[in-house]
């Protein structure tokens, strides 16, 4: 009985394999033809290594125990064996060749960017990400939907923690889709794990990737380059439709883009700006400056009682729109439209007992970004 | 066994192609270190490490030429 005591790691083993199967640590299988065969080669190529391992390690371990001292075993001393040296060359040599091939096809396939039907530019920024469908005239910021209480701990986390957005990427099904990579500031990565595609965004440097979404549904996937404080909280999420209901996204964006524009010409009375404003505000400047306005001490200032927030509304306008030249406050005029600059600042003047009363129109911003 | 002398382009050849794979026997290292100067083994070396380059861009430019790119 004592000596069968080293089998018990081994069953103990055995028996949690179904467990392990569940802790779901594996690579996913994807939902595209390319990332099947990424799938497939992940596969192939970790049998091979649990093969090499079997085997070196069971004949190490048999020589170690069949070889033992106390058996009477004498060392050999010898210098070389050119024959054995030539084969544990040349063994190596042949496995890697023979998962290179398989692994080489795939990697063409996926470069092969040509012959695509839709093309979109993907830009990171920090920290969101931006949709533009080239030829579609549809351009949209994609931001982090769960809510601060929820990253705070003040409220209880949903299903999608962090995994949700404002604005999804819409793809029609079986249509080959050409990504081209780009960011503003710093590098980001896009990353589907479902879609196989993993890609850098870098300032100044256009990538390309692509994709064809075979099911409908939702995929989910994160910025995968340390991008700064937010990196954790610009995930993505694509969302693939049927081609009708695509066409129907089309021109539902289109006609919203629309009406948009249109609204910025239009009166906004004080109450409706705020309430506007507390969305954007919690959307686009909460991450730095804080859902209290309080900012975080020595990082980002805070907007309640800030000179900049309750004085000139001029200076208040231009930072929002165009920035503060080395420090982390981006040039807003280019994400945000006129509506929702105009919200913003006023609900930022307006909020956390700042109450200066000041209501920018939107026309005024319109007038500016011209 | 051939005179060494004689055979000097082709030991160093065949003692080069043993250093770039990783396998050499004593044998044939003693034999090279007591063969003089080391001048041809360095040049042999170099001129082999040269033409390894080339041969891997000329299989790339056939491997691309057959894929048709």
């Amino acid at each position: 009985m004592i000596r069968k005591v080293w089998l018990l790691p081994w069953i103990g083993w055995l028996v949690s394999l179904p467990a392990i199967a569940a802790w779901d640590v594996n690579m996913r299988p994807g939902s595209t033809a390319i990332a099947r065969e990424v799938y497939d080669l992940h596969m192939i190529i970790f049998w091979i290594c649990v093969a090499i391992g079997v085997v070196v390690f069971g004949v190490m371990f048999w020589s170690i125990i069949h070889h033992r001292k106390s058996r009477g075993a004498e060392a050999r001393n010898f210098h070389e064996n050119t024959a054995v040296e030539i084969l544990w060359t040349l063994i190596p040599f042949a496995i890697l060749i023979a998962m290179a091939v398989p692994a080489t096809a795939t990697l063409i396939k996926m470069y092969d960017n040509t012959d695509a039907e839709i093309d979109i530019q993907v830009t990171g920024y920090q920290w969101k990400w931006r949709y533009q469908y080239l030829g579609e005239d549809i351009d949209f910021f994609s931001s982090l939907a769960t809510s601060r209480e929820q990253i705070n701990n003040e409220a209880p986390k949903g299903e999608h923690y962090l995994l949700e957005v404002d604005n999804p990427l819409v793809l029609p099904v079986g249509k080959k889709v050409r990504f081209l990579f780009t960011a503003n500031d710093v590098i980001h990565s896009w990353w589907v794990p479902d879609l196989s595609v993993k890609k850098d965004a870098i300032p100044g440097f256009i990538n390309e990737s692509w994709a064809i979404p075979e099911e409908p549904g939702i995929y989910r996937g994160q910025c995968t380059e340390l991008c700064g404080r937010d990196h954790g909280f610009m995930p993505i999420v694509v969302d693939v439709r049927p081609q009708a209901e695509f066409d129907q996204w089309l021109a539902d964006t289109r006609s919203a883009a629309a009406a948009q524009k249109a609204s910025a010409t239009q009166e906004w009375t004080l109450a409706q700006l705020m309430e506007r404003g507390e969305q954007v505000y919690n959307t686009s400047c909460a991450a730095c400056h804080q859902a209290n306005g309080q900012g975080i001490p020595g990082a980002f200032p805070a907007l309640a009682g800030s000179p900049m927030v309750t004085g000139d509304i001029g200076a208040h306008i231009d930072i929002v729109l165009h920035g503060k030249a080395g420090t982390a406050m981006q040039a807003f005029g280019a994400q945000l439209n006129a509506v929702d600059l105009a919200a913003v600042i006023t609900y930022e003047r307006n909020a956390w007992g700042n109450d200066t009363g000041d209501s920018v129109s939107p026309q005024r911003i319109t007038e500016l970004q011209q | 066994m051939p005179d060494p002398k004689k055979n000097g382009l082709l030991t160093a050849v065949l003692s080069a192609l043993a250093a770039m794979f990783g396998v050499q026997s004593d044998r044939n290292r003693q034999k090279d270190f007591s063969s003089g100067s080391p001048l041809r083994y360095l040049l042999t070396g170099v001129l082999m490490a040269a033409l390894f380059v080339v041969g891997v861009i000329l299989l790339v430019r056939l491997a691309l030429m057959l894929a048709g790119a």
